[in-house]
């Protein structure tokens, strides 16, 4: 469905750019805001956050709750269609700079430092709560928590607050409080249920809807009043008019009941704390949580993304890496030698999560192009991987190609071959055998790699896991399905590998006699 | 006479001879600033047998891989039947025509015994499979391992490699046969079956030029000797004359370092 609405989209903006004029004339008559663009309000989020936005289903391309709720009833009242684009939390900042997305709807706290760069709405209340295992005691203050670890989502503005905190906590000599960030709301939750950290702090809304899935696990043992925590509001690009007209949308959805509703379906209310205070006892391994994980279309479909992903870019790789490789192992030097070794050292030495980010989002502030709706994280991630990929397997192919004899090469120019058939019989064959070791132990690299790509909102395998994760808490089950699948990739291509070794019989006399007879 | 002065052969004229298989006018090959080939003159008759003699670094292999182009010349002229070897020659074609057999046999190891003969003949000559390999099975045959035609070269000794090499070599039908030191590598035994071969090619009357130490070629099979020494030719005689009575006090001393082993 996301891809098809996301086809849908190409073709309309492929429509709008053949008519930019009627566009344009339909912005200036005011009648939606300008980030709603051909007729499509794009909304970028991070389905972590029950009950505002999460994945309900199976299918991670569609999430759930109030936020997009809020944001179906904004597309209805501009008459315009949807798309969700789900993605990392940290990632959905940047994509709203790098006009990827229209609005960013999130369950995110409307603070002052995030509207020093854009607009943010209100739509619904909210309260900054720290939440420990049951049986823990109530506390009075965030002093309590001096010298006690707690959990926070990373990119959420909660270290920020905290450390204000810490600095009150060392002018008074005591010991601050110690923060641990981490990627997704499911995952801070972990930290607490295993014990690793005394309490983490997140919203109440997002408390009472989990209280089926905590019942009994943890309770609130403070709320502090912190009167700049009390609004999730919907982000955009700065602009004057696009404020107004947001707002009055807001508000006349408020009047008519529509925020309402969606808080009673989503069990937004008071009355839900109560729920978190009685205990139960500790659960075991769900066996039939873990198989239909492994038999879900949902873990199915992330591992063929995760495979199409790591086949794909390491088949560009070791494409685009042979001639270089050739050209590296030329006698002398030259300018494009010396351009090839940069490109080797510097995509061999940047991180690859960094080459991922720098290409998603920095990208398309300097070529406008890639923000365009073809430029999908798929592709970003292929690109990103196979020119990485391309600088190790430069190393392996050249080493490949030097342990040919030069005898072969000689003896094969000898015979009257050109370059390519020399290359094509007889110095590859003998290359392929040294390079497909290192090479399918790069690939098996790589294959887990493509898990970094869940921060440009790839729907991999281990990205599938943590929305399943954030849905259900049962995390042991659903890693160990992710872990399945993992492993079963790789055996694969172990077992492919020593299939293909046989075939290199011909380099070992005695291997090669027993082939013989 | 003095061993820096170059031997002048009398019935050389000046241009190159058509007529040669090989002609060498004033032909020479730098390394940098190291001259690997000095100014050579000589002609090689078809169906001639030449064996290069020389010590080590004296430039022997490099002057026979100037004659199918693997170490290109830098000045001077040479004519391969009547064909001008420069950097515009059809490099196919005279590699067609001029076989080479290696010290190191440089046998693909990836390929049967039989691919080995036949990769080139389908690839260069087109031609057809099938005839490639009757013919790969009759220079087998010839070179006495027909039986091995379906092994890897990693399951034969050093002796059946070179024989192999110099089949696949046969296979593309060439005019004129290199070997640069083609039994350096063997032991006596194998040594014997490899000279055997190249006497029955010399024999059919294939224009040969080897670069060895094997006596028993250079001394019954050889037409003519010629005697290197730092990239200049400082005899071309028969062997009868040049094994007797060598004309540079160099060639002496090679004689009886040569004979001493």
């Amino acid at each position: 469905m996301f891809r098809k609405s996301l086809l849908a989209f190409a073709i309309s903006l492929g429509v709008s750019t053949a008519l930019p004029f009627a566009a344009s004339a339909q912005d200036a008559a005011g009648d939606v805001p300008s980030f709603v663009q051909n007729g499509t309000l794009t909304v970028c989020t991070n389905p972590t956050l029950p009950p505002m936005t999460f994945v309900k289903g199976s299918d991670a391309s569609k999430p759930e709750g109030m936020d997009i709720d809020v944001a179906q009833a904004l597309a209805q009242r501009w008459h315009a269609k949807l798309s969700i684009i789900p993605m990392d939390f940290t990632g959905l900042f940047p994509s709203l700079g790098a006009q990827r997305c229209g609005m960013v709807l999130s369950g995110i706290i409307q603070l002052p430092a995030r509207e020093k760069n854009f607009d943010a709405i209100a739509y619904q209340d909210t309260a900054l709560t720290v939440v420990a295992r049951a049986n823990t005691a109530p506390i009075t203050s965030m002093a309590d928590l001096s010298g006690k670890t707690i959990a926070v989502q990373s990119g959420t503005s909660y270290a920020t607050r905290i450390n204000r905190e810490n600095e009150a906590l060392t002018a008074a000599g005591k010991l601050p409080i110690i923060i641990q960030q981490y990627p997704t709301e499911d995952q801070v939750v972990q930290q607490v249920l295993i014990g690793r950290v005394f309490a983490f702090v997140s919203q109440d809304v997002e408390l009472y809807f989990r209280q089926k899935q905590l019942h009994g696990k943890v309770r609130i043992i403070l709320k502090p009043d912190y009167p700049d925590y009390r609004h999730f509001a919907v982000y955009f690009r700065k602009n004057a008019q696009d404020r107004i007209m947001v707002q009055t949308a807001i508000a006349a959805l408020e009047q008519d009941g529509t925020l309402q509703a969606s808080r009673q379906k989503w069990s937004i209310s008071a009355q839900s704390e109560q729920a978190l205070t009685q205990d139960e006892s500790a659960s075991s391994f769900n066996w039939s949580a873990f198989f239909s994980a492994l038999t879900s279309l949902a873990f199915f479909k992330g591992a063929c993304i995760t495979l199409a992903v790591a086949l794909l870019s390491h088949a560009i790789a070791i494409v685009i890496s042979i001639p270089m490789a050739i050209t590296l192992n030329g006698r002398g030097n030259s300018v494009l030698k010396a351009v090839l070794k940069t490109y080797v050292s510097v995509f061999r030495g940047a991180p690859t999560l960094l080459q991922l980010l720098f290409i998603w989002n920095a990208l398309p502030q300097f070529f406008p192009i890639f923000r365009e709706q073809w430029f999908t994280p798929f592709l970003a991630t292929l690109v990103a991987l196979a020119i990485n990929e391309s600088a190790y397997q430069v190393e392996i192919n050249r080493s490949a190609l030097s342990a040919v004899d030069a005898g072969q090469e000689l003896a094969a120019d000898a015979l009257g071959m050109n370059r390519k058939q020399v290359y094509r019989h007889v110095i590859f064959p003998q290359a392929l055998r040294i390079a497909l070791p290192p090479t399918i132990n790069d690939f098996i690299s790589l294959l887990k790699t493509t898990s970094l790509a869940s921060v440009i909102s790839l729907q991999e395998l281990l990205a599938i896991t943590q929305v399943q994760v954030a849905r259900t808490f049962e995390f042991t089950e659903y890693y160990a399905a992710a872990l399945v699948y993992y492993l079963a990739m790789v055996f694969f291509f172990l077992f492919l590998q020593k299939r293909v070794e046989r075939r290199f019989s011909w380099a070992d006399r005695k291997k090669a006699s027993a082939n013989a007879s | 006479m003095h061993p820096d002065l170059q031997q002048p052969d009398a019935a050389l004229s000046a241009a190159p001879s058509e007529s040669a298989m090989i002609s060498v006018r004033n032909m020479s090959k730098l390394y940098g600033e190291f001259v690997a080939l000095d100014r050579l003159n000589f002609d090689v008759q078809q169906g001639e047998k030449i064996v290069v003699l020389g010590p080590s670094g004296s430039g022997k292999s490099t002057l026979i891989r100037t004659f199918n182009r693997i170490e290109p010349h830098d000045s001077g002229s040479i004519l391969i039947d009547g064909k001008v070897i420069d950097e515009k020659t059809n490099l196919t074609q005279l590699r067609c025509m001029v076989g080479m057999v290696f010290q190191n046999y440089n046998l693909f190891p990836h390929l049967s015994v039989l691919d080995n003969c036949t990769l080139a003949p389908q690839l260069v000559r087109n031609t057809p499979k099938k005839e490639a390999e009757d013919m790969a099975r009759r220079f087998l045959e010839q070179v006495g391992i027909p039986e091995q035609a379906n092994k890897y070269p990693i399951q034969l000794s050093g002796g059946q490699q070179q024989r192999v090499a110099i089949a696949r070599a046969l296979c593309m039908q060439p005019e004129v046969m290199l070997f640069d030191e083609p039994t350096a590598a063997l032991d006596p035994e194998a040594i014997t079956g490899v000279v055997s071969i190249m006497n029955t090619l010399a024999e059919q009357g294939i224009t040969t030029l080897c670069v060895t130490h094997e006596m028993a070629f250079s001394r019954h099979i050889a037409d003519k000797i010629i005697f290197m020494d730092r990239g200049r030719i400082l005899e071309i005689t028969p062997p009868e004359t040049f094994f007797t009575t060598p004309q540079t006090e160099r060639a002496q001393a090679f004689l009886d370092q040569m004979i001493r082993y």
